[in-house]
């Protein structure tokens, strides 16, 4: 497995941002949304056939004409400030089955992404990803930051609207982050970098819903357009939640009536706080139960 | 060559053609082309691949009471300068897999070509005559397949959602490598999806004798495939309903709401039953 450049540009200490698909897909519509705003130019991919299963098959006229596979793609920007490296990767690579990565696989593909941060001079990489939260869809997703190391968060700390995981109400130290967005923060660490991690808050009961959630993805552009220094427009985010307004009323209107009250609930009191972890365990309960009875695929 | 291959044996082959059969595709076309040929040809099993990296291995299926577990082995028939291929399809690791198949095709048996048997699932009448479809790797190779009762014009992209079959992915792989390779297509009505399709795979054979030398005798599959065709008679005789059903699909005609299904379940029910009586008789 290798990786394919299609361009060599000098970049002086560039900041890597990277995205998969998980929750929400929050942080691969983070980094593509500042992809597009920043016109980052392509860099090079990473071979997909020995990660990934292909998606598409093209015959013309009886022949094999292409055989496409999802994509792990470098992109880079030269910015007056600071330069930029982005990488969007379309699948997390299928390891066993499971949903997210985890095992070899990953390892290797967290591995050769930071090859390439480290080819261009890289030191700080960001990853973002999903933070399911007991929070409701109208209110601002928060945006909850960890870090590689502990000098780091003080710094993350300044951002508006960001905040350490250990400060949201409600959790404990200890927590993990599943999935290549997290895994490469934990291998970034290993090789010495300096690594950040954003999670966009996604309400809880959203979190198994198949959509993209954009607000949360909007609020990790803020945080990051801030630590970049950059400006950046949020128009297209602002459509994307609009649409999804109405898909998301779609979902809770399948929802059971009590479920919909406590999510009302949480709307009316506009307080993540006062949810009781009761509350918590009860909706997690009754959720759970929704998507196993096939409720999901209502949606 | 790599540990995730075993060899039994190491039969003499000149410059064959490989044939690949997996166990699950619809109808079961590929296992069942490629178990006619090793029965029919004698072809003893030379190597296989361990199934460690490639499949759960978390327990095993047992189906009517008979354990299954993955198998992934070549057969050699020297006679005819032919390898066959039958394997489950692996559960991940796909491209590896694949690789390995093409060393042991390339490096050991140095094949000439490989052919690939799947079936595609149609919702045409099986009295309605059979179309066999091939997709190759280069168009030099369907050029040399020109003379054969083979479709080589097929257009197709994978619809959003869908995912190509792993033949698809295995003639890429076998491109890659320039070795000249075909996926073989034959539709099989979606009523006899769950039952058996002789007349399909009888096709694909006679294709396979013709363009190998096989010197295939398929008398037995063109009775089978004639019995087959009159239980189904016997059906339509017997139940006016799945005659009207099947009569639409001859005359091209949409089904109405939950035909499909009920001409599935009642063929696919007769068909099985048939079939235990007259193999316990």
């Amino acid at each position: 497995m290798g990786i394919v450049f299609c361009s060599e540009p000098e970049l002086h200490q560039p900041a890597m941002i990277v995205g998969w698909p998980g929750i929400g897909n929050i942080g691969v519509l983070t980094v593509d949304n500042l992809r597009q705003q920043v016109e980052a130019e392509e860099l090079g991919e990473i071979e997909p056939w020995d990660y990934f299963y292909p998606n598409k098959v093209i015959i013309r006229d009886g022949v094999l004409h292409d055989l496409e596979f999802p994509t792990s793609k470098f992109y880079y920007k030269k910015l007056a400030d600071r330069d930029l490296l982005l990488f969007i990767g379309e699948e997390q690579p299928s390891g066993r089955g499971r949903m997210y990565a985890e095992g070899g696989k990953a390892y290797e593909m967290a591995n050769q992404v930071l090859d390439v941060a480290e080819k261009f001079g890289c030191r700080r990489i960001y990853t973002s990803g999903a933070a399911v939260a007991l929070t409701h869809h109208s209110l601002r997703s928060r945006v909850w930051s960890v870090a590689t190391e502990r000098r780091l968060l003080s710094e993350m700390k300044s951002y508006t609207n960001a905040f350490l995981m250990s400060e949201v109400e409600g959790r404990q130290n200890i927590g993990n982050i599943t999935g290549l967005n997290g895994l490469l923060i934990g291998v970034a660490k290993k090789r010495g970098f300096e690594g950040v991690c954003l999670m966009g808050e996604i309400p809880d009961y959203l979190s198994r819903v198949p959509f993209p959630y954009p607000k949360a993805s909007q609020s990790v552009l803020e945080v990051l357009a801030a630590i970049l220094g950059i400006s950046v427009d949020m128009t297209a985010f602002d459509d994307m939640i609009d649409q999804m307004e109405d898909l998301i009323a779609n979902v809770l209107r399948q929802f059971p009536r009590e479920i919909r009250e406590r999510v009302e609930q949480r709307k009316q009191e506009a307080q993540p706080e006062v949810i009781t972890e009761e509350d918590e365990e009860w909706i997690k309960e009754h959720i759970d139960d929704f998507f196993q009875g096939g409720g999901g695929d209502k949606a | 060559m790599d540990e995730k291959i075993h060899f039994s044996a190491r039969p003499e082959l000149r410059n064959p053609t490989m044939i690949v059969g997996w166990s699950m595709d619809a109808g079961r076309l590929g296992w069942r082309v490629t178990d006619y040929l090793v029965r029919k040809l004698g072809g003893q099993a030379f190597c296989e691949i361990e199934p460690a990296d490639f499949f759960p291995l978390n327990g095993v299926t047992i189906i009517n009471d008979i354990v299954f577990f993955p198998e992934s082995r070549f057969y050699a028939c020297p006679e005819k300068d032919l390898v066959v291929f039958r394997s489950t399809p692996p559960s991940y690791e796909w491209y590896q897999f694949l690789s390995l198949i093409l060393d042991v095709a390339q490096d050991y048996c140095h094949v000439r070509e490989i052919y690939t048997v799947g079936s595609m699932i149609a919702m045409g009448a099986h009295t309605a005559p059979r179309q066999f479809f091939g997709t190759m790797g280069s168009p030099e190779l369907k050029m040399e397949l020109s003379g054969y009762n083979l479709t080589r014009e097929m257009d197709f992209e994978t619809p959003p959602g869908g995912r190509p079959t792993l033949n698809s992915f295995f003639l890429w792989a076998a491109k890659r490598r320039g070795i000249p390779s075909a996926n073989l297509w034959i539709p099989i009505p979606f009523y006899l999806v769950s039952a058996d399709d002789p007349e399909a795979y009888r096709g694909v054979l006679d294709f396979l004798s013709d363009r190998l030398r096989l010197g295939l005798d398929l008398t037995e599959l063109d009775e089978q495939a004639g019995l087959q065709n009159e239980k189904i008679d016997q059906i339509r005789a017997a139940h006016p309903e799945i005659d009207s059903i099947i009569g639409k699909l001859e005359r091209g005609l949409r089904l109405g709401e939950g035909e499909g299904e009920k001409l599935a379940k009642e063929v696919g029910d007769f068909l099985r039953e048939a079939g235990n009586e007259s193999s316990s008789g």
